[in-house]
Order: structure tokens, then C-alpha cells, then sequence
């Protein structure tokens, strides 16, 4: 988000799906696609196998995906910016950058060119695994290509150089002009259904709804006079650093809605900890999550099924949800909680159905404000669509960055925070599998689910083999914050070195071991990379 | 596991076509010889991973095509006895009730020590050389139940005994089978010597449209069996392609009675390899295929010899031929189906459009002709459509190799100018042995004639449609009277049902369904119910099928049941 | 252009075919291998017509119309040849309605129907039911399957991951799960495209089995809840029971086609599941009990205004969800903005 936002002036996924099988080249990078997003992997699948698309996987596992790429290289979890700056040392160095559009639609193209100067093949070998030859085939057929898509998940952003990654992924793609147009684009996969939409709503602590800046006075004047309010216009604080407030004691109250840290945080002793000091903690869900049994009081909520609503999409697509079944009992829907709150506290809020919220949301939200619930029909619409004559916007950047020009960063390559070492001699890495979904409340209540993924461990055979470990054998996978015994998982995919644990399962919490360390900028923890150990259970 | 060495034949094989999967099925034959004649599931997996499909295709195309011996333990010698309808006549249903009693063991079975597979199977294309059987890849034909025990002997000693017999033939026209008596007519130098080579030497100096004129001026008609004007095929391929082009030569010939391909493949390979070079030349092919039924290894064999051979002496500098085979599949005789399987699918027919010509292999313009056709080409372009037209009637121009196969005294195949009567071509083949009571004569697929209406048939495409039938592949199988047409529609609706690639409804259930209604009938359980059940099945098939080879059995079948009926009603309670 | 089918004037666009063509002006041609997504597979030949000026029978699926041609659909030879195909498949597998998953959604049900059939004439097969129950959420029988090769198509085509294919051939060939596995042993990942598209009951969803049937539920759309893709939903609900009893994808839907993972197609539990909170809860002794809304939400707003008194706006944190809508999203950092007066907002993004 913040990458892109600093890049292109916007941290939208750029392009759309329907756009995906129009590339000639598809590189994916730190997004196991097929396991995490594998409907869009579907359309990169069949683009691949009808020869329209070729693909080129960066993955420290051996993914499914791999097994449809022209080329696969591995490289060794944290090395991203190495391995992409060695891509853009390649495609410089041969002329394979699109010079007109790093002329016209760029700048500071200079201090990214003496920066990846450094980044030979053999350099980046030896930093990042991927060999000296496959790098260079990687980026001839990437840079040669006339359009070129690149995709990215979790494993770029989760690091504590997330932001560098993610600004690597921009420079790439800035390079080789393959900004606003159908196939190209940077396109973030987002993981969760209305990850897109809380973030547009202005569901973070610097933003206003459609990302309008806190504490810029027009918009803070905008604001004020909408809502009828005097507004703060103090940027608040992230989740992550408001855990370590709570924990040293400076944060009294949270009110924590459909959201389960329990299981998803990083160093999960320290956020139960963080928890337990709050003076009051309400959680509002629709079950009783590991978070919500920390609560002071729980509120019951509506699922998606029960309600009326939009969810917007990776892609930017704003999709209507309709009510399929009635809420259990007394629960109620998120916005009559706070509806019910806010008039208790003094408010005058008379929302009756969803989309009068909507219709007042969009008229404090450029990018939404030629959206309605008709508009919207079957299909959905993207935004920005500024107002109710304008089509929506597939692609972002046509002609023009969002920030007017696009801007290239020389980002040197850092070691992640924790490095496998004598003790822990290796990377323990973490990310999710196709059959169960985020801290798992909701996938872990279909018994058929948990009968085909259950907690685990995957191994890379070598590493199996060191410590005389069966597949399904127990194993005790530890780090500096704690250890785990789990059943392994043995498997090809995994290379030599590197162990990987679904984070879904709260009786064997992989974020028990990762480490809180978090991107300087972003506040992003680095779940992707620590040091462990394994030994037999 | 697989060899190194096997794996690195199928890697070199994965790079000679133009799509690597085309590789999977001489791939899972290498394999299959490797491991003494079996395919295990694990073996499938490993091809298809080398070659690049997924398991569930390796694993459909190798239970789609019957050589492929997939998860059944054969013995050391697998013996396949055909009974189609011409191994019938000539007694073969005698052959394998010995072997059956002699083995101790069914059709089906393997001995217990592994020695012996017995297994019954379809036309082998050795309709004048019956009975036979083929020995894992070496056909026995010509046997009797003598030669048998002797055979049977000598592989109990771990011999394969020599397989050499002789066969009839007779030619009055001298091109097809010009070279048949010749010593060493597979060879280039006596090719050569006899005059071969000189039409591909005139029609590299032609232009490819001229050839074309001259093929569409002859009026040669493909001689795989539909019949359909050479010349007009060619012209159908687009104008401005400009995607390669590809020659396919159908060479899977399998329609029972007919065994005139391997006649020149085997004596005279190098006429088809010139007929096809010169196509090439016409049509603007850099590759052409030809493929062979798996069952003809050695013929395949004598064909990529005879290639080398052409391209050492420089006859193929722009035109290269690939030996594919075919693993046991009629319908792959079906040029689509045959398309699939170079492909290395399953070879199951496409729907029309697109037309090959329009896009075939790999998506691109394809040309498909028969050995035959092929081998009928050099003689045009050398010396012209008018002295080819001078054979025959004029809508049945040429030369053609008529294969005569049942109850006749010296089967064989004969060459004879279109429009020879049936009773000249009897005459040639020795006789009738006994009396005659019906003929089949352009293979299997078209309506049986009885004795009546054979008199004065003349073969020659619209004197066989004036009675009904269809000269198709010139198969002519004779019939005496101490055959029962019932049992005889019923071995060959067997082999219809046996077939069905298992595409269309119509033809997969149909066919099993006609079988079961026949089978009722014949053991004497039938009622006028089931011989209506035939007769409706057969009647409406007709047309409603995806492709040709389905609704192949409703014509004779259903002439077998007009012609005959009261012996189909004698059989009903 | 201008076609007549059964003597009625239609229009016909160019590329479309004669099915779609009919299909459009509201006459109906029986299908069953046919399917948009896959298109025509000529394998069936139950959408056979008869074309003025051509010898044989031809295929609507396939078929495109040209100018003036003339069209029946209805002619003693169609209807001689549909009923021989179906009656075909009526004979030749266990095609009993009555407990079958598919009934009301079964297009060899609605194509037997159209012709007035009921059962196969031919009484030669000894049909036996051949049942694969080993996959988590797709029942296969065997004896249903009409070997249309949709799901085939499907699955290499369409969501691509390449398991099914056609084993053995003539009657025997049937669909193979990787070399021949059971389903549930092969590397199938029970994405349910291959139900979704069945035409008949031998691919069929196992949690809706024994459920309401197809007439007596209602189909809502809605989003999948999962991964950000946004895959568009068809919730089939029971009204009577209050509850979902299948979930399709949306075919034509931009973000997924029909298409689904399993967890968007079968994950559903979760909504009707008796963990669901029910009331207001307050920790009471470090033990919940029930309160109702009034006490909660007092409790709620008294302890956040209070805190805000004693320690300041900033001292509270919001914590906003990639679960719920845009509008529940938009309410609750309005409420924190100004309820509450601080920017602390925030939510799961990174994790």
C-alpha cells in the first residue's frame, strides 16, 4: 500500500482480472497464487496452457504455479530486492527498458540506474540462490516482452523491507513501461475479500475515506463539515504499534470488529499480553474468536450471508452482497452496532439500510461517488468512477500516474531481521493453504475443510531426512519466541532449508514463532522470514 | 522406472515433432517393449511427466488403443488370434478352439506358468492371408491346425520360428503392384532402376498448381474408401496460409477385408514415399506423417528405411516424413481421429468444420489421402491424366488393388482397371470355393449383395451404388453358403461395438446395445422385440452420429437383416 | 439475419449458433453436452434438427445458421433420433429420480420429459449404481454419468488444474481421475466446477445431499467471503429452514465465471453454525453472561466515553475488518472520528 502509494501516487492494485489472459508475460512473485487466490490462478493457469501468457514464477516453495511457468527460480526468503534490482541491472544493461516512457512518465530514473549498477548476476546469486543464468533468462523474457503483468501477494509485503519490495516491483514495471495498459501493471493480490474496501473506506489511521490525508486542512475542512463534527486531524496509530502501546500500558480501550489478532499477530504471547493490560476491550464478531474471549463484551454480528452491503475486490470492483438468510438470535449488523453506540453517546445517526450508508459514503468519496447500488448490478463496477455518467476504471494510470509522474527508488538490498544462524540454522516462513482461510473462524467450522488441511509443517526432504522424520511424523519447529510440535508435511516443493507453517490453526499458531519485527514505514510484521529449528517430536 | 536409454530415445523422439506431446504414444510403446510387453500405472505417470501431460491423459490414451497392455499381466508370447469376418470365413474360429483346448485356458487368459496370452482380436489386415496370428509383433498367417501345434512348439523352446509365407496376387495393370514380384523392390537402387523417382524429378520442375490441375484432371478419387475426388481435396486447403501445412498419410488401414495398403507399404515403399513427395511439392508441406496401424511394426520399419534411404540419395530436400503408429484403433482410420492420435490423444473424432484442410494438425492445414491414393499419384504426374483416365470408367478413373478374402480358392490382391466385373476378379482369385451365396465388396462397412445381385456387379463406384452398396476399400469378402448371416452380422456388429471410440452417444450405446440384441437373437433367446430393437438402432443411426465410423454398422447390418430376414426369424422363438 | 425455425421468422446473429439463436427466441432445443462455458462437443446429438436442403440430421450446438435457412426442430426424424439417444442413456445407467440430488436440475430429466419418456426400452444391460463416495464434498456415480465430457472440459479448460480425463473407450470409457485414482485420492482439489456443471447426478455436491430441493430453494447473490478475488456467489437457500443448502458460483460473473475454490463453495457451515453468537455478552468474574442489547450497548458507549474522559481520545483504538462491507467499515471510522474524536483506526491488511 504505502510502496505503491509513494510510487504512483495510489496502492491499488492497477490493473483487472479480465485483463489477465492480455499479457504476453506474467511474472509472480512471493504469491503462492493457486493456494491463496486460486480462482485468479485459474485464469493465469488457462492463459498459460492456451499459450497466451507465459509465466515466470519467484518463490522460495516450489508452487503449483511453477508447474505451469516457462521459468522458476527460487530464491531464498528476504531477497526479493536483490533478485529484482538484478532483473533491472539485466534489462538496462541490454536495452530492454522502455526509454520513451521512463522520459516522459517518470522521475529520479537516474538514482535507480546507479543503484541497481551494483546488482550483477553473480552478485545476486550469491545473495538471493537464483543462479546467475536463470536470472538472465528471467529477464530477457520479461523485458523483451511487449507487455508484461507482474503479481505479488503476502510474500513481498510481509517483511520488514516490504515497503522496498513492493517499490522494487514499481521500478520493474516503471522500467519497462508496463504502467496503464491492459496485461501490465503492479497488481497486489489482496487476501482478504474486503481488505480493499475497509482500506477505502479510510479504515487506517492517516486516511480519510478514498485515502483524503489527515491533518491536510482542506480535507480535514471537508470533513468536518460532512459529518457536522470537529475532527482530529492527528494521524492515529497503526495496529501494530498500538500492541506495543497497549502492552506497556499507554492504551486503555480497543474495540476490535471481525478482526481475530489471537491468532493473526506476530509473537503471539506478546499480543495476549498487550490485550489482557487493556482497561476495556470490546470485540464485536460473529463467534467467539480467541480475541473475543479477552473481551470485557462481545457483540454479536451478522455474517456476509445475513446482509446487504458492497465488498470491493483486489481488483477495485465494487460488488453488491444481498441478505440470503436471517442473523441468529439478536445479532445485528456491524453498522446498527455502531449506529446504537454512537446515539448512546450523544450522535443523531438514522441509517436504515445499507445503501443510504453507501449513498452518504460516496458523496465523501471521490472515487466512489459515481457508484450506486443500480449501477452496480450483476457485474460490479471499478473505481475511481467520479461520478454516475463515468464508466469505471479497469486500469489506473492510463496516460498519467495518480501522483502526476511516476516515481523510481534506488532500494538497496537488506537482510531480513533475523537470519538463520548456528542455533537456528533455518528460515522458518509462514502463509496460508487453499483450504482453510485466515485465522481459520470461519473455514475451520466445515469439518470437510479441516479433514483435508489440518496444522502442519512442511519440510523440505533434505531437511526431513537430517532429523529422521516421516511424513506425518511429529515434529518440534522452534524460533527465539517459542516452539510448536505439529505433524510434517514432507514435500519437493519445499527447498532445502527453508520450513513452512500455515498460519491458520490456533492450537498450532505459527505466529506463536514469528518474529514482531516490522517494516520501518509500512508497520508490516515480517512473517515471512525468521530463523527455527526442527527437531523430532 | 524407465531406462536412460529408453528415456533418452523418448526425449529425441519429444524433439522430431513439431508438439512434443505428440511423443506419448511411441513413448509408452517404447516403454511397454522395455517391460516386457506390460504398462504399469507407475510407468504412465513417468511418461506422462517426461513428455508433459497430465497423468489422466497418459492414463485415457493408454487404455484408449487395445496394444497398450495397461495394468493385465500378458504372458512371454502373446498370442492374438484374429476372428473378424474374413479370419472367420477362412476357419479361424477353429484356430482359436484349439488353441483354447491345446493351452488349457480362454481367450482372455494366460497360462499359468505366463507363458501364453490368448486373446481374440480384430481384423489384422491379413483378410487373404487368414487365419493368423500375430505373436507379440510377429504375424503367423496362412495357419492351419498343424502349423499351429508346430508354432506352439517352438515357442515352448523360447523360438520364434520364421514367419515367411506366401501370398496371391495378380496384376493387370502393372503400377501399384508393377514392383510386387520384383527382388529387393524395398530398395532405393531397384526402385530407381524401375523407373522410380522420375515423376517427383518432373514435378519438382512443375509448379505446384500445375500438379494440382493435373491430380483434379485425372479424376482420382481417394481409395481409403469415401471416395471423395483427390483433387478437389488439395484445392480445399486456404489460399495465403501462412501456417505450415501438413501431409498425412492414412496408412491405419483396418476396415475388415481390406489388406491392399501394407501390399504396397511392404513390396514397394518408395512409391508411396514419391507420391508423397511429389504432394508435398503441390501443397507446399515441409512435413508429411505417415500413419501406420500398430500392428504393422515391421511395415513401419521397411518405411523408415526406405525414407533414410530416399533422403540420403536427396529425393525428400524440402519434405520430411514421419513414421507414426497407430497402437490399435479403427476408428484412428477416421482422418480427424488419425489427426488426435499424431496429436497423441485419444483418437477420437472432431466435429466438421473445420474441415482438416482448413485446420487439421496442430490447428494448421492438413492434407489427408490414403496409401493408395498417394501411390497412384507418381503414375499421374508422369505420364499424365489422360493416360490414367484411359483405366476404368470415366467417374472411376485409375487402377486399383482389389483384395479378395473368404471362401474362394486363391485369395489374394489383385490390380485391375476400375469397372472389372466381380466375376472376373472371383475367376482370378481361383474361384468360389463352394457356393456362392453373398458378397461384402468394398470392406466390412458397406451392404452385403447376395448371389443374385453379384452376377453382373461391375466395381466401379456407381455400379456398386446402382446396387445398393458402395465399392468403399475394394475389400471383397466372398461368402459360401454354409455361413448363417445372423452369426456372421453379429461378429461383425462385435467388432463395430469393440471399436466405438466412445465419443458420441449414439455409437457407444448403440453399438452395445445392437451387439446384445444380435447375441439374443443368434443363441436362439430372440424375439421379433429384439430383431425390431435391431432394425429401429440401425435405422435411425444412420446420420445422427459425430463422425462416419459410428454409424458404420447400420448400413450392413441393416442390409444383412433386410436381405436375410427369414433366417434372422428362423432363429426367433 | 433472417432464419425460420419450425416455420417461425428469427433472428439470427452472425457467429451465434442455431441453439443460441433458438434459445434466444424462446424455443427450446434439448441439450446435454452442450454447455456455454465449454461450448459445443458434438457428442451427445440430442440438439439434432433438420435443415432444409441438407441430407443429414445436423447439430444445433454447432451449427451456424446462414441466411434464409430454414429450420425444424420438431420433425418425426428429430423426434426419432432424440428419443433413440435418450432412451440410449435411459437403458444404460441408474437414472432414478427420486433420491437423486439432481432432480428439478437435471437436463436429462428435462430432455426425457420433453419427449415423454420415463424409462429405457432396452432391457439388455444389467445397470448396476457404481458409486465413488472418497472425495470431502463431490459424490461421483458412475452410473448417472452420460459421458457429455463437461466436467472433462471444465476441468483442463476452464479452472485448469487438470485432473479428469476420458479412460478405456466404445461403452466402457468413462471419466479418470488422474491414472485412474478414486477422487478423493487423486490430485483433485474439489474446486466443485465439475459438479457445478454436471448435467446429470453423477457429479454432485455431497453437503446439499438429503437438503431442500432445487424447487423449493431461492438462489441470492452475494460475495464470496474468503480471498480478495471476489468471486460471485449463488447462496440457494431454504427459506423455511433458514439456511444455505448449496452455494454455486455466478456463471458470466467477471471476477470468477461460475468458477469457486472449496473453500468459497463448500466453507459455508461457518453461517449457520450453533457457535454463532446469539446475544450481547459481558465478562462478568472473568465469566461471560448474557445481556441485552440495552445493558451492551450502555455498558459499551458509558466505558468508551469514560475512558476518552480520563485518558484522552488517542488512548482508544479502532480496529476496522476486511470482513465486513464498505458500509459497516464507513460507520465504524465515522464513529471513532467523531464519536470518539481520534484517528486510531486500523485493520488486517499486513496480516
Amino acid at each position: 500500500m504505502a510502496g505503491l502509494a509513494a510510487s504512483f501516487g495510489s496502492g491499488a492494485m492497477t490493473n483487472d482480472i479480465a485483463g489477465l489472459d492480455k499479457s504476453d508475460v506474467a511474472l509472480i512473485i512471493g504469491s503462492d497464487t493457486s493456494e491463496c487466490h486460486p480462482v485468479l490462478a485459474a485464469r493465469l493457469k488457462k492463459a498459460a496452457v492456451d499459450g497466451k501468457v507465459k509465466i515466470i514464477v519467484i518463490d522460495p516453495k516450489r508452487i503449483k504455479m511453477a508447474d505451469f511457468a516457462t521459468i522458476y527460480a527460487c530464491q531464498r526468503p528476504g531477497t526479493d530486492v536483490a533478485v529484482l534490482n538484478g532483473m533491472m541491472h539485466l534489462i538496462i544493461k541490454n536495452g530492454w527498458e522502455d526509454k520513451k516512457f521512463i522520459e516522459e512518465r517518470t522521475e529520479g530514473y537516474e538514482a535507480l540506474k546507479e543503484e541497481v549498477a551494483k546488482y550483477t548476476p553473480e552478485y545476486v546469486e550469491k545473495v538471493s540462490g537464483v543462479p546467475a543464468k536463470t536470472l538472465e533468462q528471467i529477464a530477457e523474457l520479461f523485458g523483451r516482452a511487449e507487455t508484461a503483468a507482474l503479481y505479488y501477494a503476502m510474500g513481498i509485503t510481509q517483511h520488514t523491507t516490504g515497503v522496498d519490495n513492493v517499490r522494487s516491483t514499481a521500478n520493474l514495471q516503471m522500467l519497462c513501461g508496463n504502467m496503464g495498459k491492459v496485461g501490465g501493471g503492479v497488481n497486489p493480490l489482496r487476501g482478504q475479500s474486503n481488505v480493499q474496501g475497509a482500506c477505502d473506506m479510510g479504515g487506517l489511521p492517516n486516511v480519510f475515506p478514498a485515502y483524503q490525508k489527515i491533518g491536510d486542512a482542506a480535507v480535514q475542512e471537508k470533513f468536518e463539515k460532512f459529518w457536522g463534527v470537529k475532527l482530529s486531524d492527528k494521524v492515529g496509530m497503526t495496529m501494530t504499534v498500538a500492541f506495543d502501546k497497549a502492552y506497556n500500558g499507554e492504551m486503555k480501550a480497543f474495540y476490535i470488529m471481525g478482526e481475530n489478532p489471537m491468532v493473526s499477530d506476530p509473537d503471539l504471547h506478546h499480543a495476549e499480553e498487550a490485550l489482557k493490560k487493556l482497561e476495556f476491550l470490546v470485540v464485536q464478531d460473529i463467534f467467539l474468536t480467541e480475541t473475543a474471549q479477552l473481551a470485557h463484551v462481545v457483540l454479536p454480528a451478522t455474517s456476509p450471508a445475513e446482509k446487504e452491503g458492497t465488498f470491493s475486490n483486489t481488483e477495485r470492483r465494487v460488488q453488491l452482497l444481498f441478505k440470503a438468510v436471517n442473523a441468529p438470535g439478536q445479532a445485528k449488523h456491524d453498522w446498527e452496532i455502531h449506529q446504537l453506540i454512537a446515539n448512546k453517546m450523544g450522535l443523531n445517526w438514522n441509517y436504515t439500510k445499507a445503501e443510504e450508508i453507501f449513498d452518504e459514503m460516496r458523496k465523501c468519496t471521490p472515487s466512489y461517488a459515481g457508484l450506486t447500488y443500480k449501477r452496480l448490478g450483476f457485474a460490479g463496477m471499478h473505481w475511481p468512477c467520479p461520478n454516475e455518467e463515468h464508466p469505471g476504471t479497469p486500469v489506473l494510470h492510463i496516460g498519467k500516474f495518480t501522483r502526476g509522474l511516476g516515481l523510481f527508488a534506488a532500494i538497496p538490498f537488506k537482510e531480513p531481521a533475523e537470519m538463520p544462524d548456528k542455533e537456528y540454522p533455518l528460515y522458518f516462513t509462514t502463509g496460508r493453504v487453499l483450504q482453510q482461510y485466515h485465522t481459520g473462524t470461519m473455514t475451520r467450522k466445515t469439518p470437510g475443510l479441516n479433514n483435508l488441511a489440518g496444522p502442519h509443517v512442511m519440510l523440505s526432504v533434505e531437511d526431513a531426512e537430517a532429523i529422521c522424520v516421516k511424513n506425518g511424523d511429529k515434529v518440534k519447529v522452534s524460533t527465539r519466541r517459542g516452539s510448536i510440535v505439529t505433524g510434517a508435511f514432507i514435500t519437493k516443493r519445499c527447498p532445502k532449508g527453508t520450513v513452512f507453517m500455515p498460519f491458520h490453526f490456533a492450537e498450532a499458531a505459527a505466529n506463536k514463532l514469528t518474529i514482531n519485527a516490522l517494516d520501518p514505514i509500512a508497520k508490516i510484521p515480517e512473517y515471512k522470514v525468521c530463523a527455527c529449528k526442527i527437531e523430532k517430536g | 522406472m524407465i531406462s536412460a536409454k529408453v528415456k533418452s530415445k523418448i526425449e529425441s523422439l519429444m524433439t522430431r515433432y513439431p508438439r512434443k506431446e505428440s511423443a506419448l504414444m511411441p513413448a509408452l510403446m517404447l516403454v511397454q517393449k522395455e517391460k516386457k510387453n506390460n504398462l504399469s500405472k507407475a510407468d504412465i505417470e513417468e511418461v506422462a511427466k517426461l513428455v508433459g501431460v497430465t497423468d489422466a491423459k497418459a492414463f485415457g490414451v493408454a487404455t484408449f488403443y487395445t496394444m497398450y497392455n495397461v495394468e493385465k499381466k500378458v504372458g512371454a508370447y502373446h498370442l492374438q488370434v484374429d476372428t473378424n469376418l474374413p479370419a472367420t470365413l477362412a476357419g479361424a474360429k477353429k484356430i482359436l478352439a484349439h488353441l483354447e483346448k491345446k493351452l488349457g485356458i480362454k481367450a482372455g487368459e494366460t497360462t499359468a506358468d505366463g507363458m501364453f496370452t490368448l486373446t481374440e482380436v480384430e481384423c489384422l489386415a491379413s483378410c487373404g492371408t487368414c487365419p493368423v496370428i500375430q505373436v507379440n509383433d510377429t504375424y503367423y498367417e496362412n495357419l492351419t491346425v498343424k502349423k499351429v501345434d508346430a508354432l506352439i512348439e517352438s515357442l515352448k523352446k523360447g523360438e520364434m520360428p520364421d514367419n515367411k509365407t506366401a501370398s496371391h496376387w495378380g496384376s493387370t495393370c502393372k503400377v501399384l503392384l508393377k514392383n510386387r514380384g520384383v527382388k529387393d523392390a524395398t530398395k532405393l537402387a531397384v526402385y530407381k532402376k524401375n523407373g522410380g523417382y522420375t515423376a517427383l524429378g518432373k514435378a519438382l520442375t512443375m509448379a505446384p498448381e500445375a500438379i494440382i490441375a493435373e491430380v483434379k484432371e485425372s479424376g482420382l478419387k481417394g481409395r481409403g474408401g469415401a471416395g471423395f475426388p483427390t483433387g478437389t481435396k488439395w484445392g480445399f486447403l486456404p489460399k495465403n496460409n501462412t501456417k505450415p501445412v501438413y501431409l498425412v498419410c492414412n496408412a491405419d488401414e483396418g476396415e475388415p477385408g481390406t489388406y491392399k495398403d501394407r501390399q504396397i507399404m511392404e513390396y514397394d515403399p518408395h512409391l508411396l514415399i514419391e507420391g508423397m513427395a511429389i504432394a508435398a511439392r503441390a501443397l507446399g508441406s515441409k512435413l508429411g506423417f505417415i500413419y501406420i496401424r500398430g500392428e504393422f511394426d515391421w511395415i513401419a520399419d521397411i518405411l523408415e528405411t526406405a525414407i533414410e534411404e530416399a533422403k540420403k540419395d536427396g529425393q525428400l530436400k524440402e519434405f520430411d516424413i514421419i513414421v507414426h503408429r497407430g497402437a490399435g484403433a479403427y476408428v484412428c482410420g477416421e482422418e480427424t481421429a488419425l489427426i488426435e492420435s499424431i496429436e497423441g490423444k485419444r483418437g477420437q473424432p472432431r466435429m466438421k468444420p473445420p474441415f482438416p484442410a482448413a485446420q487439421g494438425l496442430y490447428a494448421c492445414p492438413t492434407i489427408v489421402n490414403n496409401v493408395e491414393t498417394f501411390a497412384s499419384v507418381p503414375f499421374i504426374v508422369e505420364k499424365g491424366a489422360a493416360e490414367f483416365k484411359k483405366f476404368g470408367p470415366a467417374e472411376s478413373a485409375g487402377f486399383r488393388i482389389f483384395g479378395i478374402s473368404g471362401n474362394v480358392n486363391k485369395p489374394g490382391t489383385y490390380e485391375y482397371p476400375m469397372g472389372v466385373s466381380f466375376n472376373e476378379l472371383i475367376e482370378a482369385a481361383g474361384g468360389v470355393d463352394g457356393k456362392l451365396k453373398a458378397a461384402i465388396v468394398g470392406g466390412l462397412s458397406v451392404a452385403i449383395l447376395t448371389a443374385d445381385e453379384l452376377k453382373d456387379l461391375k466395381m466401379d463406384y456407381a455400379s456398386c451404388a446402382a446396387k445398393g452398396t458402395a465399392l468403399g476399400s475394394a475389400g471383397i469378402m466372398v461368402i459360401n453358403d454354409q455361413w448363417s448371416i445372423p452369426e456372421l452380422a453379429l461378429r461383425a456388429m462385435k467388432f463395430y461395438a469393440h471399436e466405438s471410440c466412445g465419443k458420441c452417444t449414439p455409437c457407444k450405446e448403440g453399438s452395445k446395445m445392437t451387439v446384445r440384441a444380435l447375441q439374443k437373437i443368434v443363441s436362439g433367446q430372440g424375439t421379433k422385440e429384439d430383431l425390431a430393437n435391431v432394425e429401429r438402432l440401425v435405422g435411425t443411426i444412420k446420420g445422427l452420429t459425430l463422425c462416419p465410423v459410428g454409424e458404420a454398422f447400420s448400413v450392413p447390418i441393416r442390409a444383412m437383416v433386410e436381405k436375410f430376414r427369414p433366417e434372422f426369424e428362423a432363429l426367433i422363438k | 439475419m433472417q432464419i425460420t425455425i419450425n416455420g417461425r421468422p428469427v433472428e439470427a446473429k452472425p457467429g451465434q449458433t442455431i441453439h443460441q439463436a433458438a434459445k434466444a427466441a424462446g424455443i427450446y432445443i434439448p441439450t446435454l453436452c452442450y454447455h456455454e462455458k465449454v461450448g459445443a462437443a458434438g457428442k451427445c446429438r440430442v440438439c439434432v434438427v433438420e435443415i432444409e436442403g441438407m441430407p443429414a440430421l445436423q447439430t444445433a450446438c454447432s451449427v451456424e445458421p446462414r441466411e434464409g435457412m430454414k429450420i425444424k426442430t420438431r420433425t418425426d426424424r428429430v423426434l426419432a433420433a432424440q428419443k433413440l439417444v435418450v432412451d440410449l442413456l435411459l437403458s444404460t445407467g441408474t437414472h432414478d429420480c427420486l433420491a437423486c440430488d439432481q432432480n428439478g436440475h437435471c437436463e436429462l430429466q428435462d430432455v426425457a420429459y420433453y419427449l415423454g419418456m420415463e424409462r429405457g426400452s432396452f432391457k439388455y444391460a444389467d445397470v448396476e449404481s457404481v458409486k465413488d463416495d472418497s472425495s470431502e464434498f463431490v459424490s461421483v456415480e458412475r452410473s448417472k454419468c452420460i459421458s457429455c465430457g463437461r466436467c472433462v472440459a471444465a476441468c483442463n479448460n476452464t479452472v485448469t488444474n487438470r485432473v479428469l480425463d476420458f479412460k478405456y473407450r466404445g461403452h466402457k470409457a468413462e471419466i479418470v481421475f488422474d491414472d485412474d485414482k478414486p477422487m478423493g485420492e487423486s490430485s483433485c482439489v474439489q474446486c466443485g466446477e465439475c459438479a457445478q456443471i454436471c448435467p446429470v447426478g453423477a457429479l454432485t455436491d455431497k453437503l446439499s445431499k438429503g437438503k431442500a430441493r432445487r424447487w423449493d430453494t431461492e438462489k441470492v447473490y452475494s460475495v464470496c467471503p474468503y480471498c480478495g478475488v471476489g468471486c460471485k456467489l449463488e447462496l440457494h437457500v431454504d427459506r423455511k429452514k433458514n439456511e444455505i443448502v448449496r452455494i454455486t458460483g455466478a456463471e458470466g460473473a467477471p471476477t470468477n465465471n461460475g468458477m469457486l475454490c472449496v473453500k468459497g463453495r463448500y466453507g459455508y457451515d461457518f453461517v449457520g453454525h450453533p457457535d454463532r453468537l446469539t446475544t450481547p455478552l459481558i465478562k462478568e468474574n472473568g465469566k461471560f453472561r448474557e445481556a441485552s442489547w440495552d445493558e451492551a450497548i450502555t455498558l459499551v458507549a458509558g466505558k468508551l466515553a469514560e475512558i476518552k474522559q480520563k485518558h484522552g481520545a488517542d488512548a482508544l483504538m479502532g480496529l476496522c475488518s476486511a470482513k465486513v462491507t464498505n458500509e459497516e467499515n464507513y460507520t465504524f471510522q465515522k464513529f471513532f472520528r467523531t464519536a470518539i474524536g481520534t484517528n486510531n483506526i486500523d485493520h488486517c491488511a499486513r496480516l
